[in-house]
This record gives C-alpha cells, structure tokens and sequence, in this order.
C-alpha cells in the first residue's frame, strides 16, 4: 500500500469530475451555489494551510489535511458538518496520521489569535475530539493519502530540470486550492505542475513526456484547470480570498456560534 | 464501515448487532472482547455467529482524542489484506464516551500460548511440521507488509495469532499493528517516537541506538520466535533496564553476544556508526564473548538447512540479514515436512495431532468494562479442556515482558476468520502506472532497488507444493 498507489485506498477513491463539486443538497437548500461551494473550500484550504503555518507542520500533513477536508464535502453538507470545524479537525487528524502530532489546545490557541474577532470560527478541545471521530466516519476510516510531492522530486531529476523545483513545488501547492487530489492520481497531477513549469520557464521538456508514454491529454487537461483557477481567482496567495467576496458565502453556512 | 449513530446513548445502536460473550484481553490502550454476530444483522449472513474479537480502545489521555496507537492501526489495516495478516472487519464509534471499537475475526490460538502448552501442559516439542508451517506463514505475511512498505516493529509469539477450528484451521494471523508503521519517507527518524519492540525479540541494531532501522528489525524479531518455537524457551531473556530514554540495553545484549559471539566491524561495518558502540559507557567493546554456538541451544545441526535459515535470521549485520522474501525461497522450506496451510494439523498419518486450549474469557465484564458480581465462569460449550482455571489473562500478561512501551500483549488477542487473497496483488505494479521508466509514480528511491530482491517472494503463489497438503 505504501509502495503501490494503484493498491491503495486512494486510488480507489478517486472520483469523476462532475461527482466533486456537486453542492450537497442540505447547502442547495440554504442557497449555496456551485460557484460559493468551490468558494468556501478555497477559503478553508487557507484557513487550513496558515493553522499550520502557526503550529508548524509539513507540507505533507497540510496536504493531507486538505484532501481530508475535500473528501468529507463529496459526502457530507457544509450545513451538517461546519466547514470552520471540520477544517482545524483535519489537521488534526492529518498530523496524528502523518506522525507529527499537534495537540488540539494548541490548534484551539492558535486559531483564536487568527481569528480572534470572529466567533463563528472559535472552538473548544472539545469540538475538535468530537469532530475528529466524525470525519473519522465521514473518510469511511480510510486515512492513507499519496501526495503529488515525492513524484514531483523524482520526475524533475529524470527529466534533467531540478532547476525548475521551487516553481514546481509551488504551483503542486496550490493544486491544494482545488479539488484535482480526489480526481487524478498524484503523478499525473506532478506531470501537469512540471508541464505548466516547463512551459512557462521556456523549457524544452517535448521528447521528455514523449518517452513518459502517458496521457498527454490528461496531463494537458490538468494544466488547462489549473490555469483556469489562477485566471478565475486571482488569488492573493498570502491573503486568500478578498473577505467581500467569502463573508457572504459564509454567512449562508449555520454556525454555533 | 462504522456507524456511529447513537450519540447520547449509552448503548449505540451497533452494539445491538454483537452478542458480548466476555472480556479476552487487556492493555494500557483499553479492552478486548469476544463477541459473536447475531444472525439477524445483515452483515452475519453466511457468517452465521461468527466470532469477532472487538478491541476497544479508550481516550489515550484527556484532551488527546482518539489514541495515535489507534489511528495507525487502523491506517494500515484498512489498506492491507492478506491471508496471513489480521482482518479487520469494523469500526465503530461510541460518540457518547468518544470510545472506538475495531472489530477483527476472531482467532482461538496465538504462539504464546501454543508454545506454552508444549511446554507447560505438554512437555513436548512442537512437531516439525507445526514449527515449519507456522514459520512459513509468519515469513509470507511478515513478506506481504514488507512489500507494502509496513515494519510491524512488534512481532512476538502473543501478537502472532492461529485461527481456530473451522475454515480457516491452523492459519496463522500477524496482529496488532498499533507499533507498525510506513516506512516509505518517514517524516521522523524512526527511532524518535520512542524504542519499540518487546525487549527479547529485539534487534541489535535497536539496542544499539540505530536512528533509521529497516524491515530487518521484524526478520530478528521472526528468528527469535523460530528458535522458541523449536525449544519453546525464550532465545534470548534479557532483563530490561526500564525508565531508561536510552535505547541501550545491557543484558539483552550480553544474552545476545553470549549465544552469537562478539559483534565485529568487520562482520557488521555499520557497527562503528551505531551511537551507543560509539559512546560504549558499558565498555561492551573491550568485553570478549566467546561464542558459545547457537547450535547447541536450538539442537540443530549446524550443516542443515534450519540452523542455516535461522543463522540468517540473526544475522547482526541488518544489511546482510536474510529478507523474508529470500527466507520463503530458502531450501528449509522445500524439504520433508513441507509446511502447510494448517499448521496444527500434520496431514501425516500416525502424527500425532494435538489440541489446543481455547481462549479463556471473563464472561463478567460487560463492553463498558464493569464487572458484574456473578462469577466468571467459561462461556457455554467452549470451555478450556481439562478444566483450566480460566481467566489465565492475569499471570500471562506478568510474565511478558512489558518492553519500552508500555503494552500488553493482548492487542494479541485479534484475529481474522475472512478468506483473504494470497500474496498476489501485494506490492508492485508492473503494468499499471502508464509510465515506462524513471520513477514509477511513487516509488521510493529504494524502492526500485528493492523490487528486484522481493520480486520472487511477491509472486510466491502459495505454498509450495500446494497439492500435497490441500
């Protein structure tokens, strides 16, 4: 399993496009469109991402707290299951599974000084215990994950352009803002962040992919979605999405608090 | 999998579909129970009260939610299947007191307790085919995980389970998986959290401080059992200095040069590397063991191919000790006895075939864990023979040794009755990943070098000559 991605849980899991973004229909009811669904999970990977940033885990923790996040909403309603908890929950689960264990006090610390002015996003220890064993239900206890990340390394150095591994890894991070980990298996989506490189740093990588034997059109399909999501978003990646635009989202969702 | 609905009751609405028969077990992380069941639950058809060992586990300390020990087995269980591996059948979550429960088919016997039969009821040594058998199983489950990139880190004769009558007789069952772990791209040095492996069974390497120890720990681990299995006594009984954050054990290593001799750089290079050879305060270095031969303690003779296989075994050198994928291909197993899927009984007429005591179980503790006045006693029609006292659980766990963390032995106790695919789709994936050179998707850097030692073992059918003893 840990050796052959294709064995795995994951790979097994992965789903069809059109079966990701569907708007669970407890969140229709509440007005939530697919445009505001893709919206808050942009949101939430943020949320998720600078938690971590505070408590200091790995990239891969991150990464496998997001795909948490992602699959729970290709089976449960932002209504019933809080996106503001469920997010902290993930990384907590994510650090447990990924062996690098940050204790709930301090995620629940750590999330009052980011947003200590809003209450909808405050919790207790409490909350996120309860919620960790929720998703651990939601997820079906499957918790293995494979990330595009070790593939990425592998392939830059087969293909001669260890230059290009900063962009690379940056653009892999932000395939994290959209759903492309629950659809395509993770080599083909570190194929298409090293396409997107090559392209874009004037890298003749042409014969390369040829001999890969892949499927050009996939990989291709993923850069164009990629690009389209810098094109749509225009994302600041240290801000996130403009709060004008995610509060009323937001707003939609029933909060504890 | 799972259904944790019932949140504010104390009795979920899953428990309705086990029948409790008592407690099997009990460690730090919570209980085991036996349990059967009930015919009316759709998952029993075709199972028809079929017994399920249910390992609860409680909160590992306030505010820490569910236990990482808990998470990690789990993890890897949910993703492994294999014959000669635990199954895991559910999960289920009771949201009132956030306590989990893993549900795995039960098994009757473990190698703890069949070699104490032998040598405490008994006094007799396990027949060959028996010792063969059970090795064989063990090496081609322990071949499995090593594919899959999971060392056990905590194999011991109460972890290695051995179904009961039925379909699945004398199958042996690798359990309790709490310890184990990937070892593809560990995030931390494998040794940071904290020693693993009961102290007898652990490799030198370990007690010598080794930061990034390997699949070879486990194949250590399996030549200790061999060796038990053929004397049915401990190989090597050190005691252990506890309340030590030094992985550095003194006996054990004196019980271990004692038997195999002194350790050389020149046999084992890495052995200069090793931190506490280095510091060497306990002036092991300069000791001079004489080698008083393995031989004569295991009674093999030192040209056959038993003594060969388990010299491998323990060999000190992690580098240079055999795989279990190049163990499975070892002549032992291609010799007279062949080993079999039932290992407790020789298809060999005029062997003699031995029983096996069931299971002791505390029928007076119910699934919170409260014990109820009424006196234990063996639950109906699947008593011990002979009358055993019958909750041995006490003593057993006393007499383990407890190892550096903390546990205890009955996580044992778990089995798996499901029919699991053999070895054959463990491992490596020839054909599937669409990418015909450079790294295969996810590989390791190692991983590559790996396959070409474990690719014989990976397509290891079954048993070898099948035919005789099916």
């Amino acid at each position: 399993m840990a050796a052959n991605f294709w064995t795995s849980s994951h790979s097994k899991q992965l789903l069809d496009p059109e079966d990701v973004d569907v708007v669970p229909a407890k969140d229709r009811e509440r007005g939530v469109t697919p445009v505001e669904f893709r919206l808050v999970k942009i949101h939430m990977s943020f949320h998720i991402w600078r938690l971590a940033q505070q408590v200091k885990v790995r990239q891969r923790v991150i990464a496998t707290a997001i795909t948490y996040f992602r699959r729970v909403y290709t089976r449960k309603s932002m209504t019933e299951y809080d996106p503001r908890l469920v997010a902290p929950a993930c990384l907590y689960l994510a650090s447990k599974v990924e062996e690098s264990t940050v204790q709930a006090r301090l995620l629940v610390f750590y999330i009052k000084k980011m947003c200590g002015s809003d209450d909808k996003y405050r919790f207790e220890i409490k909350d996120i215990l309860e919620m960790e064993m929720k998703l651990l239900e939601a997820l079906d206890y499957y918790l293995v994950v494979y990330h595009p990340y070790r593939p990425l390394l592998q392939l830059l150095q087969d293909a001669g352009i260890t230059d290009l591994t900063q962009f690379a890894w940056g653009l892999v991070n932000d395939t994290y803002k959209m759903d492309l980990i629950l659809i395509y298996p993770p080599y083909m989506i570190a194929l298409a962040c090293i396409y997107i490189a090559s392209v874009l740093k004037d890298k003749d990588t042409t014969s390369w992919f040829e001999e890969l034997r892949v499927d050009m059109n996939i990989v291709k399909n993923i850069s164009m979605e990629i690009l389209d999501f810098y094109d749509t978003y225009k994302i600041d990646p240290q801000r996130g999405l403009q709060e004008d635009k995610i509060i009323p989202v937001m707003n939609k969702l029933p909060s504890k608090a | 999998m799972g259904d944790g609905r019932g949140g504010g009751s104390n009795r979920p609405a899953w428990l309705q579909q086990y029948e409790l028969v008592g407690k099997i077990g009990e460690g730090t992380y919570g209980l085991v129970f036996l349990a059967r069941l009930k015919p009316t639950h759709p998952q029993a058809a075709g199972r028809r009260g079929s017994p399920i060992a249910i390992k609860k586990f409680k909160q590992s300390k306030e505010g820490d939610g569910v236990s990482p020990t808990a998470i990690r087995e789990i993890m890897l269980l949910r993703e492994i299947n294999h014959e000669n591996v635990v199954k895991l059948v559910n999960v289920h979550i009771n949201h009132a007191d956030m306590s989990l429960y893993l549900a795995f088919d039960y098994a009757e016997h473990d190698l703890y307790e069949v070699i104490r039969h032998h040598r405490e009821k008994l006094n007799l040594s396990i027949n060959q085919y028996t010792v063969k058998s059970l090795l064989w199983q063990l090496l081609n489950g322990l071949n499995y995980l090593h594919s899959n990139w999971i060392i056990h880190r905590d194999l011991k004769p109460s972890n290695i389970l051995v179904m009961g009558e039925g379909e699945e007789h004398g199958i042996i069952k690798i359990a309790d998986f709490g310890l184990a772990r990937i070892y593809q791209a560990p995030l931390k040095p494998l040794s940071d959290n904290g020693v693993v492996v009961t102290i007898w069974y652990r490799a030198p390497e370990l007690l010598l401080g080794a930061k990034h120890y390997t699949s070879a720990v486990d194949m250590w681990a399996v030549g200790c059992i061999f060796a038990e299995l053929l004397t049915l006594k401990p190989l090597f009984q050190g005691v252990e200095a506890k309340a030590t954050p030094n992985p550095f054990q003194l006996d054990q290593l004196d019980k271990i040069f004692k038997v195999l001799g002194h350790p050389t750089v020149e046999k084992w290079p890495t052995l200069a590397n090793l931190p506490c050879w280095q510091n060497d305060q306990q002036h092991i270095q300069g000791h001079k063991y004489e080698n008083t031969g393995l031989h004569t303690i295991v009674h093999l003779p030192q040209k056959g191919p038993a003594f060969d296989l388990l010299s491998r075994m323990l060999e000190y050198d992690p580098r240079k000790r055999i795989t279990a994928a190049q163990a499975l291909e070892h002549e032992y197993f291609r010799m007279d006895p062949l080993p079999g899927r039932n290992a407790l009984v020789p298809s060999q007429p005029g062997e003699k075939i031995v029983t096996y005591p069931v299971r002791p179980v505390d029928t007076s503790t119910d699934f919170e864990g409260t014990t109820s006045l009424q006196p234990t006693q063996p639950p109906s029609g699947n008593g011990p023979p002979g009358g055993q006292p019958v909750p041995r659980q006490i003593p057993r766990q006393m007499q383990q040794p407890m190892g550096g963390m903390q546990r205890m032995p009955p996580g044992a106790n778990m089995g798996a009755f499901g029919a699991a695919p053999q070895a054959g789709m463990v491992g490596m994936n020839p054909g599937n990943i669409p990418m015909q050179r450079g790294a295969g998707g996810q590989s390791h850097p190692h991983q590559l070098r790996r396959k070409a030692d474990q690719g014989m073992g990976m397509q290891n059918p079954g048993y070898p000559q099948q035919k005789r003893r099916f």
